[in-house]
């Protein structure tokens, strides 16, 4: 296809006496317009990305330091701008939970995968399924709140947010883990099943296994929303910065996730010394979302040879 | 022989595990029957506390509350009475069912008697409000020992009914619970955000709600109109400018560029996709709002509509290239192969047969563009400058998302009512979009069928 079009382009003008071709007659400026502006595109889009992660690495990597890494913080004194609790914070909410929706997604995509059969009860799931992950993470941040802050009396702590978070990210799981469910051979399901084995027997042994590193890739997935989400914790987890002392204290008690922390800096930011406590934070949490992004291709890559 | 003989041990003996089972569950079945004449809950308004069993939930007429002067009786909402009662009917259903070897229609009512103490702690908030209106404000409810007990047992019950019928069915009958989470998480979602919202949209009045243009908490004054605006506007820039740039990407990717270039910027348009709305919000705060400044001197801060729209329109890129790029690798290499040896240039082979082939898979992820960006909160809140103002190109604007998350840490009373109004509105917005997805995305399977 390519070959052609730079063919064309290099032609030399129709002579009268020669027959035409087909091809050769039609006019190729327009194909020449819509070609540059495609590229155009393209161009926009790529520089937007490398603007945006070049500019916040270039401004925020040399500011990562141990200390800035390892230390607490504090609004008022100077010498404690760490974020070592927002990252204690942030892992917590991530452990959490994944504890409450990794369960649940994955037994409902294996519901959805090797038992349902068409009907309306499944209908209504993909339908909830799809309405959920429509959902903007303010709606989910305000039910959280009225529900689990005010409701369960959880106030805000970082139990309400990985609650309302179990909720959030309930969609990804499900969806990612069927696509892997789908994708273990049905030969490999009907060999067990002609040996004998049960049909529960069936899915942990055989097709749980075998779609592992898609399983895995869902959990990742879910990981890198929960870490890049805010708007859903600002109500429910709070914006407080204490160091945690202890787990079962700190996760009933309000804490800033790193997003937060961003958003509170980048706000709050007069000096330049403080701009680069915000710059460090957004570094770290694209490094973050770096990784376990390239982790979930890695994994796919994985799924699709094995 | 020997084979048949050991088959009728292992029979034996796991009819008397299913005895056992059975036993146990209507064991803990009676014991929340029981439960419904204990202390089950604890109401305390002010210095007035009323120790509650299930039974006084059902047959008492209200709290008698004093304060003061004033003594009125608070009522029980009607959901409590019929929570409480149904607990014990309906473990007592589950003991019943199981001792005449029902297992499915036991669990069911045993899971439905475990259900019940989470709606009276959901209908709790009734009361709450109804004594808010009494200008008491310090309104403590204590859950006591039987409300936890009706909970778990019921399902220990409903697991012990299940199993008796085998580990198969048990295993179905959980993973099935779980599949049903969705439905269940949509519906309160839905309930919550309607009841929350409709009070204070009954009180404001509908039309001054969501018409009024002006916004000012301080003289209880509630119009929607200027944030309805902003975020229709906002999404439409975003659309207008993210939608072209997104399609001809994926065009790129799909259509033009080498296996080798697509491998390298599709991973990164990935990762545009998971950079969090945050990252987003402060790059804009720092780059595009004094850009803007800069381009318009003296008639903008910089803080705008413009740069809310910029910001979004990058932000729905990445999902506009991904769901076109599915769509245009959908159509089959057959129309291209027609088109092209039919004489059309490879160029007009993709505008004229290979993207309209792919029409309602772009539509689709268009909408889900709008619904990205309609939903969007943080990044805007940073880029905005969130003033209620009609929006205008390089005003400052506060959209749907940010009038919540703005004042939603400070607001009381109506204030904060008319907050949960907003996510109402928002709320709908988003179905409508959510169930044109649905209505497109299922006529174009229908049409690749």
């Amino acid at each position: 296809m390519r070959s052609n079009t730079a063919a064309v382009q290099t032609a030399q003008p129709p002579q009268p006496h020669k027959p035409q071709s087909l091809y050769r007659k039609k006019s190729h400026k327009s194909d020449i317009v819509l070609r540059v502006v495609i590229y155009t595109a393209t161009v926009i889009t790529v520089a937007a990305l490398i603007g945006i992660i070049g500019y916040i690495l270039w401004n925020g990597v040399p500011h990562i330091t141990w200390s800035f890494l390892s230390s607490a913080y504090s609004e008022t004194r100077e010498s404690m701008k760490g974020i070592l609790p927002m990252i204690i914070n942030t892992l917590y909410i991530v452990v959490i939970t994944l504890l409450i929706s990794a369960p649940i997604g994955i037994s409902a995509a294996i519901y959805l995968t090797q038992y349902a059969k068409q009907g309306k009860l499944v209908r209504a799931i993909r339908f909830t399924t799809e309405v959920l992950s429509g959902i903007p993470s303010i709606i989910f941040g305000l039910f959280g709140y009225t529900v689990f802050c005010i409701l369960f009396r959880l106030q805000t702590s970082i139990i309400a947010g990985c609650l309302t978070m179990a909720i959030c990210v309930l969609p990804t799981i499900i969806r990612t883990t069927e696509e892997a469910l789908l994708a273990v051979p049905g030969s490999y399901k009907e060999g067990a099943l002609a040996l004998g084995a049960g049909k529960f027997r069936v899915i942990m042994g055989i097709v749980l296994p075998c779609a592992m590193p898609g399983v895995l890739t869902a959990v990742i997935l879910a990981m890198g929303r929960i870490v890049g989400e805010s708007a859903a914790l600002l109500f429910t987890s709070g914006l407080s910065y204490n160091m945690p002392n202890g787990f079962f204290s700190q996760i009933m008690s309000s804490g800033r996730t790193l997003t937060l922390h961003l958003y509170q800096t980048a706000r709050e930011a007069a000096s330049p010394d403080a701009l680069s406590i915000a710059f460090a934070t957004a570094s770290v949490l694209l490094i973050f979302i770096f990784i376990l992004n390239r982790l979930a291709s890695l994994l796919s890559k994985v799924l699709k040879k094995g | 022989m020997g084979i048949s003989m050991s088959d009728l041990t292992a029979q034996k003996r796991l009819e008397k595990v299913n005895l056992i089972k059975r036993i146990i569950a209507m064991v803990l079945g009676a014991g929340s029957v029981v439960m419904f004449f204990l202390p089950y809950a604890q109401f305390v308004f002010k210095d007035t506390k009323y120790v509650t069993s299930g039974l006084d939930l059902l047959i008492a007429s209200g709290f008698r509350v004093e304060t003061g002067t004033v003594s009125a009786l608070v009522g029980i909402p009607v959901l409590i009475r019929i929570a409480a009662v149904a607990g014990a009917v309906f473990a007592l259903a589950g003991a019943v069912l199981i001792f005449f070897k029902r297992p499915v229609l036991s669990g069911l009512s045993f899971v439905l008697s475990a259900v019940t103490p989470l709606v009276v702690l959901l209908s709790t908030a009734g009361i709450q409000a109804d004594v808010t209106a009494l200008n008491i404000s310090n309104v403590t409810v204590g859950y006591m020992a039987p409300f936890v007990y009706v909970l778990a047992a019921g399902l220990a019950c409903a697991v012990l009914a299940l199993s008796t019928q085998g580990v198969e069915k048990l295993a179905r009958a959980i993973f099935l619970t779980f599949a049903c989470v969705s439905i269940a998480a949509v519906l309160t979602i839905t309930v919550y955000i309607f009841s929350a919202g409709i009070p204070a949209m009954a009180q404001i009045g509908v039309f001054r709600f969501l018409f009024g243009t002006t916004w000012d908490a301080s003289t209880e004054q509630f119009g929607i109109l200027p944030l309805i605006l902003a975020s229709i506007c906002g999404t439409a820039g975003a659309i207008v400018i993210g939608v072209p740039i997104g399609i001809l990407t994926a065009v790129f990717l799909t259509e033009i560029a080498k296996p080798k270039v697509a491998k390298i910027i599709h991973p990164a348009i990935e990762l545009l996709a998971g950079i969090p709305s945050v990252v987003y919000g402060f790059f804009g705060m720092l780059v595009i709002v004094p850009a803007i400044r800069a381009v318009f001197p003296g008639k903008t801060i910089g803080d705008s509509l413009l740069a809310a729209i910029i910001i979004l329109a990058i932000m729905v890129i990445p999902t506009i290239v991904n769901v076109t790029e599915n769509a245009l690798r959908a159509v089959p290499k057959s129309y291209r192969e027609a088109s092209l040896g039919l004489g059309a240039t490879p160029i007009k082979t993709i505008f004229k047969v290979t993207i309209p082939a792919a029409r309602s898979g772009i539509l689709s992820g268009v909408i889900l563009g709008v619904g990205r960006a309609i939903g969007e909160t943080m990044a805007v809140i940073m880029v905005a400058g969130n003033v209620a103002n009609m929006p205008t190109l390089l005003g400052t604007t506060r959209f749907l998302t940010t009038g919540i998350a703005m004042e939603m840490s400070y607001a009381s009373g109506l204030h904060r009512q008319a907050l949960f109004a907003i996510g109402l509105v928002l709320f709908i917005f988003i179905m409508i979009v959510n169930i044109s997805f649905t209505v497109i995305s299922r006529k174009g399977a229908k049409v690749n069928a």
